[in-house]
């Protein structure tokens, strides 16, 4: 590999400093330190107790918390990131001339992904955060490469195809969790008009019930107990719980539901084109943005999170499927398309009306580093909470996990402007770099 | 003949298409073609075990029994074609990359570009022919993704693509080692769980009293179920059942030795499903494997096994071993080394399964190995020895005719893959003929001679008059966006 690309002088090289987009960082960098919200009950409690959160005191600390994330920020802050993974694709591929005859940019752009890939299998397996997201990004990533050209508005039809894709496909997986209900519903009406049962029929009474008193369960605690035991021990057993836990994650959200990001994806690349992520769109347009994005997505989450979880816990199982022919989630990205646009406009405004000029200076540090942060988030966390470090593990309440949340923010906006005073990229944007392009990449500051 | 063995990009003469006008993507090396014609064929005897229903608890019902006629057919086919053919596909789909980057092609849109489109339009090929046409075990999708994945490796040296090729093997064969470890895990864990039924009243009250003391600690939340946890805890204590764990540890072992015997039940039950005469109801009921084959089998094993065989074929074609490397001797005494090789690995194999099949437990217990440890390495070698004899062969003249029908086969690779699915599960599958179960080993066979030799006719008859197969061309106008002529352009070159 060495010769072949050492060769050429001319090659393609990275992003000069002067360069980069200092409002493309802000956003990212909003997104990155945005991400850990949604990700820290993955790294600090056990799945099973969000029964306790939802079904616990209400209003209690931890039922509001989860209650506000829920409502402004689950999943728009992975939408944020993957509008700005959509975005870099295409100015990666920009921002570099072919040198003819020698590796184009479109194998530098392959090569980079499929190191993407690797880091996210090393940050799954070898960091344990069976949340990482870098694997899927660099697959989506090769996905995207022959969509660069198009124009915004075909842009923004491919990702309404997505998202219309995932909802059929969500849509018809509900209907068959549905029928059973169905079926039971059907025999219990012919039940009470005394009629003779079928096989069948008494078959789907007994199938439903099975199932609704599964579901009514809390969860088993023997199991939950002993997976907390894992995440108590050192590092071999966790290493070992986690890998038929990646390996499901993987193949499961990869080849099941990689439409989530790849929507995202397709309208950063389409509001890129737009000029909307670089600043260049007028401040109207913004506003407008801002307005209409938590205009119609709060109010949906709301809806979303009142209806159609807290209150369809009270309903039960089976009588949810009675009254919603269509289950909340599957209109999910009605909420999370908007509020996302929303805080990217919000971002824009802040960015443009100067008001926190250090604030933003600091979160595009951030978002410069955004390889490195989140990769630090994953090591600071896995140390503090699993077993092998600090062993914080489930001992934290639900609304307690956001204070170390706070910390790491904190952490990670003051390291980033320290290393960028003295560094050209942070250690982990260095390190891809120097792989994708095969030779080590200048780090210091000139 | 030797003008047939061109160097990449240089040749515009060939036996099969004479005036080689821009065929989108098709590698110009006849004996690329001819290889990908045999595989392709080849492949068939293999799929006919999935499309004519005779399942694997059948195929174990072999092992079980007398070794008889139908062990024998089973075992030979198993040991010439079963992984062989799919590598070979592969090794000439890894040199195909490499041929299709070199390549100058006739049209605006960059080589990278083309080349990314046609993996992802595979893919898409892929998805109709898994699930509308409905084979589980398409190949086209995972080649597709194998190609987009393998697209920044293709101008490594020689050297790298080889490593490449050794990685993953590796990789490979130690998971297939650590399968068989976690077997090996699960069946001491069974053995500690019949212990523990045979002391019962002493052992299972002390783990269950840890695990009842564990589990106070633990707990922050949950205490009131906490309570109820305890109480179903000392009433099995009392009726000395076994903890979940260890009724989950013995399920499992107890499980696995039940798979590998012969189900009757579910044999009967596939055939009811996949008989059915309702088209939504076959291929609903199919898609589940599709879904298994496209995500985890290809995440698992499937890259590792196919990348491990695309690098080599890439690495082969760097050196020239498509064209005319060596003479023609050395080819065959080359492809004779291999599958002698080759043959020795497949007595492993199915030696060890014998062993492993009638009786997992004692396999267990005596052997280090799993019996498939080396079924990577087995199908290397044998693929890449067929593959050595047969371009031997090219260069020694003989059964040219044979070369040719197999190269038209090969060039029509999409339509003919696409065609067998079609014809085979029509003639299978309920919404069509039914046969599917109702054949014997021999019948199946034989059914895919006679698919084989339509399609041979086919591929040559169509070559007579397009450029290229009618999948193919849509492939490229696809790629192209635009439409391509395929009418073949008679010239006079024709006569050489």
């Amino acid at each position: 590999m060495d010769q072949s690309i050492s060769s050429a002088a001319l090659t393609p090289q990275p992003v000069a400093f002067t360069d980069r987009i200092k409002s493309i960082d802000a956003i990212r960098g909003v997104a990155l330190l945005g991400i850990l919200m949604m990700n820290i009950p993955g790294f600090g409690i056990n799945w099973d107790f969000w029964y306790a959160v939802t079904h616990g005191q209400r209003p209690g600390r931890d039922f509001e918390t989860f209650r506000i994330i829920m409502v402004f920020f689950e999943g728009t802050m992975r939408g944020l990131f993957s509008m700005l993974f959509g975005a870099g694709m295409v100015l990666f591929m920009l921002n570099k001339k072919e040198a003819p005859g020698g590796t184009t940019v479109a194998e530098y752009y392959y090569r980079r992904l499929l190191w993407l890939v690797l880091f996210g299998l090393i940050n799954a397996y070898i960091l344990l955060w069976q949340g990482d997201i870098l694997f899927y990004y660099g697959l989506c990533g090769m996905l995207l490469f022959p969509f660069r050209k198009l124009s915004p508005k075909w842009l923004v039809c491919i990702a309404l195809l997505c998202v219309s894709f995932a909802m059929v496909k969500k849509q018809w997986g509900y209907n068959e969790m549905r029928q059973p209900r169905l079926n039971y519903n059907e025999a219990m009406a012919a039940k009470k008009e005394k009629k003779e049962l079928t096989s069948e029929q008494q078959g789907a009474i007994a199938k439903w019930t099975e199932r609704e008193r599964n579901d009514n369960k809390p969860p088993d605690t023997t199991f939950t107990n002993r997976n907390l035991r894992k995440m108590h021990s050192g590092y071999g057993t966790i290493f070992n719980y986690f890998i038929p836990i990646n390996v499901g994650n993987e193949v499961g959200y990869m080849y099941g539901d990689p439409w989530d990001m790849l929507c995202m994806m397709f309208l950063g690349m389409a509001l890129f084109g737009w000029g909307y992520f670089s600043n260049k769109v007028r401040t109207s347009t913004y506003v407008m943005g801002l307005l209409l994005g938590y205009g119609i997505g709060i109010p949906v989450a709301w809806v979303l999170v009142q209806t159609g979880w807290i209150e369809s816990i009270s309903l039960g199982f089976g009588n949810y499927l009675d009254t919603y022919t269509s289950g909340h989630w599957i209109f999910a990205e009605f909420r999370r398309i908007p509020i996302t646009i929303g805080h990217a406009s919000l971002v824009m405004l802040i960015f443009r009306s100067n008001l926190v000029p250090w604030l933003m200076k600091a979160l595009s540090n951030v978002g410069q580093m955004a390889f490195t942060n989140y990769l630090m988030q994953s090591i600071i966390c896995t140390w503090f909470f699993y077993g092998y470090g600090f062993d914080f593990y489930n001992k934290l309440r639900f609304h307690e996990l956001y204070y170390v949340v706070f910390s790491v923010w904190i952490f990670q906006l003051i390291f980033s402007s320290i290393w960028l005073r003295y560094f050209l990229f942070g250690p982990f944007e260095w390190l891809w770099r120097s792989l994708t392009y095969w030779r080590l990449q200048p780090m210091r500051k000139p | 003949m030797s003008n047939i063995f061109n160097t990449p990009g240089a040749g515009t003469e060939q036996p099969i298409t004479p005036h080689h006008i821009a065929a989108p993507g098709q590698p110009s090396l006849f004996s690329l073609d001819v290889l990908r014609g045999i595989g392709l064929l080849g492949l068939l005897f293999v799929s006919s075990w999935e499309f004519g229903g005779l399942s694997t608890s059948q195929q174990n019902l072999f092992y079980y029994g007398t070794h008889g006629g139908n062990y024998k057919l089973f075992t030979i086919v198993s040991v010439l074609f079963e992984g062989k053919m799919l590598a070979l596909l592969s090794l000439v789909f890894g040199a195909g990359i490499i041929a299709f980057m070199q390549k100058k092609h006739p049209t605006t849109l960059a080589t990278h570009d083309a080349y990314i489109r046609r993996q992802l339009w595979l893919m898409a090929f892929g998805v109709f022919n898994a699930f509308i046409l409905v084979w589980p075990s398409d190949i086209l999708f995972p080649f597709g993704v194998l190609g987009v994945l393998l697209f920044g490796f293709w101008r490594l040296k020689t050297r790298g693509l080889l490593i490449a090729a050794l990685v993953c093997t590796l990789i490979y064969t130690g998971k297939q080692y650590w399968n068989y470890a976690d077997d090996k895990k699960d069946y001491k864990k069974f053995l500690a769980v019949k212990d523990v039924e045979k002391k019962f009243k002493q052992d299972s009250t002390t783990r269950a009293k840890k695990d009842s003391t564990d589990r106070i600690k633990d707990t922050v939340l949950l205490k009131d179920v906490l309570v109820k946890n305890k109480i179903a805890d000392s009433l099995a204590k009392k009726n000395d059942t076994l903890t979940k764990k260890q009724a989950e540890e013995k399920g499992k072992w107890k499980g696995m030795i039940k798979a590998m015997k012969y189900d009757s039940a579910q044999v009967k039950a596939e055939n009811k499903a996949m008989r059915s005469k309702k088209y939504t109801d076959v291929s609903y009921h199919a898609m589940s494997r599709s879904q298994d084959k496209e995500s985890f089998w290809l995440y698992r094993k499937g890259i590792w096994e196919i990348a491990a065989l695309m690098f080599l074929g890439m690495a082969l074609y760097t050196i020239g071993f498509f064209n005319k490397r060596y003479a023609a001797s050395r080819y065959i005494g080359i492809g004779v080394l291999l599958i002698i090789a080759g043959l020795a690995f497949s007595w492993y194999r199915i030696s060890f399964n014998n062993a492993r099949l009638p009786d997992y437990t004692t396999y267990i217990d005596k052997h280090a190995l799993p019996y498939d440890q080396w079924q990577i390495v087995e199908n290397m070698t044998m693929a890449l020895g067929y593959a050595s004899l047969v371009i031997g062969l090219l260069h020694t003249r003989l059964l040219h005719w044979l070369w040719m029908a197999m190269a038209a086969t090969g060039k029509l690779a999409l339509t003919n893959y696409t065609m067998q699915t079609i014809i085979c599960s029509f003639f299978f599958y309920g919404y069509g003929f039914g046969y599917f179960g109702r054949m014997s080993q021999w019948q199946l066979y034989f059914m895919m001679l006679e698919i084989i030799m339509v399609q041979v006719i086919f591929s040559v008859l169509w070559l007579r008059y397009y450029a290229q197969g009618p999948l193919e061309w849509l492939w490229g106008c696809l790629i192209y966006r635009k439409w391509l002529p395929n009418k073949k352009i008679i010239t006079t070159h024709q006569a050489s």
